[in-house]
């Protein structure tokens, strides 16, 4: 048994809105009713809930439980998974171990957060005592600091970054899930010209803050093949870091825990970044697009301008990029918001991409990035390789 | 080019008081940096933990004065923030990296855009908090 005998079998996500105008809970019941009538699993062999971190749940220290039984779920296994943007894949990772150690046999992965109309996050962290005191944004300041240094240290060509904005929001424009208010088009020039919010970063390199839910359901390969749930999505490779560089005290913000991440999903995929079919990267920042390009081997660390202005990121291109929008373009559902981009690596893999469904779908690399630690770039690197079932 | 805001007119939230920093928080009321040092690999750490991040041990553990001097590691210009610091932007937030090796983050004061750059050196600048501790910004070292 391994990672690659767990099959996703379901997949399912809401708009993403400005505003929830529903409960967190009644997205999390639309998403398994979902996952159910796609599968035809019913509700009660359902044994598996791993949820993703959320913004709404994070007073909650019984999150999963009580959602849980708000759908109504006895379980054998259930989990809420805290490695913040990471956190979605995270759990497909978990799920597919907890299947794999027999705890479980159909797990539903539930990214639900509605952390706009309902926050609650309460700090117990560094940053009351050693940020809040000098006016630090948070992620906004984090990418600003570590853009500069970016700038500083290695070619850095705004125009490549505003490139992978345009890209992204081409994909919005085809993805009927994508936050409305998003669905406009953008040039490079908008990009450039684009408001400073924390120098270098512009507005257009942000995500907005928006709610919404996604899930997978996920069983064994065994289990897919028993029930003819024949169509479906294989994880054959995982790689996770958390705190990249933590046991020291200076440490370069433009190398992060993507480059380990990535060197163990593609040695257990037996695959390298050139096989990549469509690339679907965690997205909080247009410049995280950019270092994980590096740090996954795409290209060299510091070279990530000169390889974006070689490569054709379109649905139609040589290496399609989220292509729902991101969540830059499509919208950020809280610390659900990872589920936008492993979603679309798995709708792709289904041949369900619609207006933007790419040609080569014989993988997808889906990506995680959660939590901004002090002064370093970010705290969790996730990136996963998936397959539609040969 | 824009001119800056110092902050200085900023009331600041207070850090809250937990045991692992409280000698770093006493000694700013005698504007002194005193921070942790591992004696067993010789480094410096910050911001303060409860253990040695390099070795995981606290027993080689301590605390030392340093001068406080260094220089700018990376910065961004803060456009927009939240209150109190709402209507005092444009403002710098700069890691700051220690002489000892250590990146602290902070406010930098008395310096222009044009003046600001990766490499500068600065030493502290206090401002005061409201509970008697002092809050360590960082100035150009022009000396």
């Amino acid at each position: 048994m391994a990672l690659h005998d767990a099959a996703i079998v379901g997949f399912a996500e809401t708009k993403i809105v400005l505003r929830s105008e529903v409960d967190v809970w009644t997205l999390g019941a639309q998403i398994m009713e979902e996952l159910l009538e796609r599968t035809g699993i019913e509700k009660g062999e359902i044994d598996g809930l791993v949820l993703s971190s959320s913004i709404t749940g994070a007073g909650n220290a019984f999150w999963s439980q009580t959602t849980a039984d708000q759908l109504g779920l006895e379980l054998d296994f259930c989990q809420t998974v805290d490695i913040g943007g990471s956190s979605p894949i995270g759990a497909l990772a978990r799920a597919a171990a907890a299947i794999d150690a027999g705890y479980a046999k159909n797990v539903i992965c539930l990214y639900a957060d509605t952390a706009v109309v309902e926050s609650g996050a309460r700090g117990r962290s560094f940053s009351e005592e050693w940020c809040s005191t000098v006016g630090y944004l948070g992620p906004p300041a984090a990418f600003g600091l570590l853009t500069k240094h970016y700038e500083t240290h290695h070619k850095l060509d705004y125009r490549a970054l505003g490139k992978l904005a345009v890209a992204q929001r081409e994909h919005a424009l085809r993805n009927p899930l994508a936050c409305e208010k998003l669905r406009v088009p953008i040039t490079v020039d908008d990009y450039l010209n684009s408001k400073m919010i924390a120098d270098p970063v512009r507005l257009l390199d942000c995500v907005m803050p928006c709610d919404g839910a996604s899930g997978l359901l996920v069983t064994s390969r065994k289990e897919a093949e028993k029930r003819g749930l024949t169509k479906c999505v294989v994880p054959i490779g995982y790689g996770e870091r958390t705190n990249f560089g933590a046991a020291r005290s200076v440490v370069d913000p433009t190398e992060t825990g993507h480059r380990a991440a990535g060197e163990k999903a593609f040695a257990q995929a037996g695959l390298k970044p050139t096989d990549i079919a469509s690339f679907h990267p965690y997205d909080d920042f247009i410049i995280a697009i950019m270092m994980q390009l590096e740090m996954l081997g795409f290209c060299k660390h510091g070279q990530g301008s000169d390889f974006i202005n070689e490569t054709d990121f379109l649905w139609t291109g040589n290496l399609p990029l989220n292509t729902s929008g991101g969540q830059i373009s499509a919208g950020q559902a809280g610390l659900a918001g990872g589920g936008t981009n492993l979603i679309e690596g798995v709708r792709q893999l289904f041949g369900e991409g619609g207006e933007r469904q790419v040609a080569n779908t014989s993988n997808a690399l889906v990506t995680g990035i959660g939590g901004i630690p002090y002064g370093r770039n970010w705290t969790t690197s996730t990136a996963m390789i998936l397959t539609p079932n040969a | 080019m824009t001119a800056m805001n110092d902050t200085l007119d900023v009331t600041r939230p207070l850090p809250p008081l937990r045991t692992v920093s409280k000698p770093f928080w006493d000694a700013t009321r005698e504007k002194k940096v005193v921070i942790q040092y591992d004696a067993e690999v010789g480094k410096y750490q910050f911001y303060p933990r409860p253990t040695s991040i390099f070795t995981g041990r606290t027993k080689h553990l301590e605390w030392r004065e340093v001068s406080g001097k260094g220089k700018i590691f990376t910065y961004t210009i803060a456009r927009r923030a939240r209150p109190p610091f709402r209507e005092h932007e444009p403002f710098f937030v700069a890691m700051v990296t220690l002489d000892e090796d250590v990146n602290i983050m902070a406010n930098i004061v008395n310096c222009s855009e044009e003046d600001m750059k990766v490499g500068l050196r600065v030493k502290p600048f206090w401002t005061p908090l409201s509970d008697g501790r002092n809050l360590l910004l960082f100035e150009p070292d022009r000396g």
